[in-house]
């Protein structure tokens, strides 16, 4: 075991070598070393992060050093840029760490192109103009990376700048999420199994059939995989039931009652297995409705030479899924199976029966995928098998998630979801409004609501913005407890270590999340109470 | 360089202060008061563990202002903590952890005094727990945190608030984890919890021995049953690459005999360690969890938590706040037996696999008493010995139903009176 593979072994055995290739090769923008930022790039620079990068004017202060850990009494006065980025970068000889000692704003106005050099934007303590022009940027590139393909060739290798807006405000902590389109193969579900009981392709009958039921050596009966026992007594449903497989509670229960019956005695563990799955194997074997969608997007349908590999491979099932003959309408098999009681023979027989089955389907789909790119003028092979097998094996648990736009959020709000949002009298969506509400306190007054020592005196002020807020979305202004508006002054916009810490996990796990594009991300928005412990995550 | 002289307390801790000086709607019984500040300088609170969740909490509770902080961990540090446990460096490897994490800390953060102790958490008494105000366990053994809470449970008395310890644990493995506030005697403890954990995961014998199918089971073919027999006394180091080098390569030859995919190096020392994923963001976010639980509890600035946050980062992001209750029958926090039922014709030796693989109870090498006579001892040898026959008989005829049997066990911290009803 090589010296990398040991340092990062308890990662690797979440998200494997190719999440790791994809962390070491993305970038890291973070606007402003806030305690939050450090803390967002603590846990992405330890696993091994390519490259970071700190943007941020300012110098050291007093309350820094209270609330960030990767600014210490020596940095007072200093650059926050450089000594974060160089704190930061002890944490691991691997990672690379730049700085600049400069605002984000002009930078941009020097180079309007400076963020598409970014994996992820990570924007914190900036003001709400400067958010949306982020977000706006951030958005362009990721957008180009599905249309836009001068700079780059090759479709799946086109760089999309991701972008987030972390804020924490005493005990609250919330983080925007931002892009305009992510799709997943490896969403990690628990079980992948896909066993085909009501449907099963001639090898997995053949192999049925070869159990004697009528053995007298108990302990060949004793080891009959429950695969098989299931295969039978559902084939002796069928018969019974004109080709019917069960599908009211009462026939699911007789079925088990059928199967009971044939246990000869309580130790027959295989039996129970086989009574355990009933239910699961009762669920016709079809497309899942969100796959439906997903095979029916208009990406899926209208392929060009800028189409991602996730989509050029969306296609390619489609059209095996469409072909009844080669999938009898039915996803790629996934080729797993559970470890079930059994002999070591007759499960490991078992077990190259689903896989066979499902490498002649990754072979049918390769074909497809063949066709499909010659069609599109990109180079066969431009796919690799390891990426078709994979694709087919998750096929049933892909995902697209389509994000709105920051502009979209503030443009063309979801007013009904926000009325019912705060209808929750436990919901932490109050402070949601109240965070939005403190923007236009500081476009006001240039300052956040309770940063100075008479900070009841913002409280009217503050609640104003409140009902006006919820008054432009047509919701009850009593909506917003003005209690919670009083609790936004005591934070006084203050930051807290612990709350910077649990922001900065959340945010640098998703992060890892949307870079290796395995798991699932949240979606959009993610709001942490820490006066109660409680978090909620809003589509807004 | 700027000297000591010139922190400023209130400009430091500006973000904390602002929470300790201002009164809240929300939070209507916060009295604001200069001695909570002066409490969070001067209390004592204890970190159990220097490791992933470990390091965390140490840097929490420092930027929190707490500046008496002790640590206490058994363990070294290992090459693959690195990515994770981010006070220590690839030059520390082999160093105490507490020592290293106390050191890092103390010169990091001015002001603070975290005090390491590199010893078992078994070898500090009560006097030693008495000492602090609060006690936060960042651990991944279930043993050690079954120790500390029967011990923190042990030794609260009703009638002197003092010895009440809030401990808080929290827990992660992968994108999951868990915190929650206990405190001793008053709400759900850690034992009335454990049946929330998984079954410990282990293969029956007989399917390792005979019908192994997935790697896992060739893996512990190699480890129970193959290692003892080409090795004899010698014992394994699952720390010493040369010895999973041979696990791994007795598991693979056994594996191509039975046509079984799937062993790999990383897989071997997965199943014999029984190594639990873990990164930097999940024990960030739990240790953050735990510590803003500390100081609400020190500053009684906000509520805590009552009593358990679960989370889950696999499917967007989730927490689960809840309050857990207590186990009415919780054999460490209650006064009355744990209640069970159990077919009075199986064997006690039924019994003892059937307890063993609980998962609220999880014994090893149990011994069994019933009203202070021994049924069964696991030690002294001669003792064993006399009374293994015991083992093979039915439970009817050693006891009768409603019986209340006493159990105690080298991994519990205390002894679990079970009232067992024949079924």
């Amino acid at each position: 075991m090589d010296a990398k593979t040991q340092k990062y072994d308890r990662q690797l055995r979440l998200w494997g070598s190719s999440g790791q290739e994809a962390l070491e090769s993305a970038h890291i923008l973070l606007i402003n070393a806030t305690a939050v930022g450090c803390e967002i790039l603590k846990n992405l620079v330890l696993p091994g992060i390519g490259h970071f990068t700190v943007v941020d004017q300012g110098t050291v202060v007093q309350s820094d050093i209270g609330s960030n850990f990767f600014l210490d009494s020596e940095s007072l006065g200093k650059s926050r840029a450089e000594r974060a980025c160089e704190l930061l970068g002890e944490l691991n000889e691997d990672v690379q760490g730049h700085w600049v000692a400069k605002d984000i704003i002009s930078i941009l106005a020097e180079n309007p192109r400076y963020l598409a050099q970014f994996s992820m934007v990570i924007a914190t303590d900036v003001t709400r103009q400067t958010a949306e022009k982020l977000g706006a940027l951030c958005w362009v590139n990721g957008q180009d990376a599905t249309i836009d393909n001068e700079h780059n060739s090759s479709p799946a290798g086109k760089k999309e700048t991701m972008f987030v807006w972390v804020k924490t405000v005493g005990l609250v902590g919330t983080a925007r999420f931002a892009v305009p389109e992510h799709t997943i193969v490896e969403t990690h579900p628990d079980n992948v199994a896909d066993l085909r009981i009501d449907t099963p392709f001639p090898e997995l009958v053949t192999y049925a059939k070869s159990f004697d039921f009528n053995t007298q050596d108990s302990l060949e009966f004793g080891h009959i995989p429950y695969v098989a026992i299931l295969l039978k007594y559902m084939e002796e449903w069928k018969q019974e039931h004109g080709g019917e497989i069960p599908s009211t509670y009462a026939e699911k229960n007789q079925l088990k009652a059928n199967i009971r019956a044939g246990m000869r005695s309580a130790d027959d563990e295989n039996f129970d297995e086989a009574i355990d799955s009933v239910l699961r194997s009762c669920q016709p074997t079809v497309v899942p409705n969100d796959i439906k969608d997903l095979l029916k997007d208009p990406k899926c349908e209208n392929l060009t030479a800028e189409s991602t590999n996730f989509w050029i491979l969306a296609r390619a099932v489609r059209d095996f899924v469409n072909d009844q003959e080669k999938s009898a309408g039915l996803l790629p098999l996934s080729g797993t199976i559970p470890d079930m009681k059994a002999q070591t023979n007759s499960y490991v027989t078992l077990q190259s029966i689903y896989k066979a089955k499902a490498k002649r389907d990754v072979q049918e789909i390769s074909k497809i995928v063949d066709t499909l790119l010659e069609s599109l003028g990109l180079a066969s092979g431009s796919i690799s098998h390891q990426e078709i097998e994979s694709f087919c094996k998750y096929s049933a648990f892909l995902r697209v998630i389509r994000y709105r736009s920051i502009e979209q959020e503030y443009h063309q709000p979801k007013t009904t979801q926000i009325a019912s949002w705060l209808s929750d009298p436990d919901s932490v969506f109050p402070y949601y409004v109240l965070l939005r509400a403190s923007d236009t306190f500081y476009d006001d007054h240039g300052r956040y609501p309770g940063e100075g020592e008479n900070w009841e005196e913002d409280v009217d002020p503050l609640h104003t913005n409140v009902t006006t807020l919820l008054q432009s979305w047509g919701i009850d202004t009593d909506a917003v407890s003005k209690d919670v508006t009083h609790e936004i002054c005591r934070f006084g916009n203050g930051a807290i270590h612990n709350i910077a810490s649990f922001m900065g996990g959340v945010v640098s796990q998703e992060t890892i999340k949307l870079i290796t594009r395995q798991y699932i991300p949240l979606n959009n928005t993610f709001i942490f109470d820490g006066a109660r412990s409680v978090s909620a995550v809003f589509a807004v | 360089m700027v000297d000591t002289q010139s922190i400023n307390d209130s400009e430091r801790w500006a973000g904390v202060y602002k929470l300790l000086d201002r009164t809240s709607l929300i939070h209507p019984e916060f009295e604001p008061a200069e001695q909570i500040k002066e409490f969070i300088k001067t209390c004592k609170i204890l970190v159990i563990g220097a490791g992933g969740l470990g390091c965390e909490i140490l840097k929490n509770l420092a930027l929190s202002g707490f500046c008496d902080i002790h640590v206490i961990d058994m363990d070294t540090i290992d090459v693959s903590n690195l990515n994770r446990q981010f006070l220590f460096r690839r030059a520390d490897v082999g160093k105490p952890k507490a020592v290293t994490a106390a050191a890092f800390i103390n010169k990091r953060v001015q002001g603070t005094n975290v005090t390491p102790h590199y010893c078992k958490i078994q070898d500090k008494d009560e006097d030693f727990y008495q000492e602090f105000a609060i006690i936060i366990c960042g651990l991944d053994s279930i043993e050690a945190r079954r120790w500390i809470n029967a011990t923190l449970v042990g030794m609260r008395d009703e009638d002197n608030p003092d010895t009440l310890k809030p401990l808080i644990d929290g827990g992660t493995e992968g994108f999951k984890g868990q915190a929650r506030v206990i405190l001793p005697g008053i709400t759900s403890c850690y034992e009335c919890s454990m049946d929330m954990l998984s079954k410990p995961t282990g293969f029956p014998l007989c399917t390792i021995a005979n019908t192994p199918r997935l790697p896992e089971h060739c893996i512990e073919w190699a480890s129970v049953l193959e290692w003892p027999n080409k090795h004899g006394e010698r014992k394994m180091d699952t720390d010493d690459p040369m010895d999973i080098q041979w696990l791994y390569e007795t598991a693979l030859a056994r594996a191509k005999q039975y046509n079984i995919q799937g062993v790999t190096y990383s897989l071997t020392q997965g199943v014999v360690k029984n190594i639990i994923p873990a990164i930097a963001a999940t024990n960030a976010i739990i240790a953050a969890s735990c510590c803003n639980e500390a100081l609400k509890l020190a500053t009684t600035c906000a509520k805590y938590l009552d009593n358990y946050m679960m989370y889950s980062g696999n499917d967007s992001v989730y927490t689960y706040t809840f309050e857990h209750q207590r186990k009415e029958d919780c054999p460490v926090c209650s006064n009355s037996a744990t209640k069970l039922e159990f077919n009075g014709n199986k064997t006690l030796e039924d019994l003892m696999d059937y307890l063993k693989e609980k998962p609220d109870v999880q014994l090893k090498k149990p011994s069994f008493a019933l009203g202070g006579k021994p049924l069964y001892m696991q030690a002294p040898k001669q003792l064993e010995e006399a009374m293994r026959p015991n083992l093979a008989k039915p439970l009817r005829d050693l006891f009768s139903s409603g019986d209340e049997l006493t159990i105690t066990d080298s991994t519990l911290p205390f002894s679990m009176q079970i009232e067992i009803s024949f079924a």
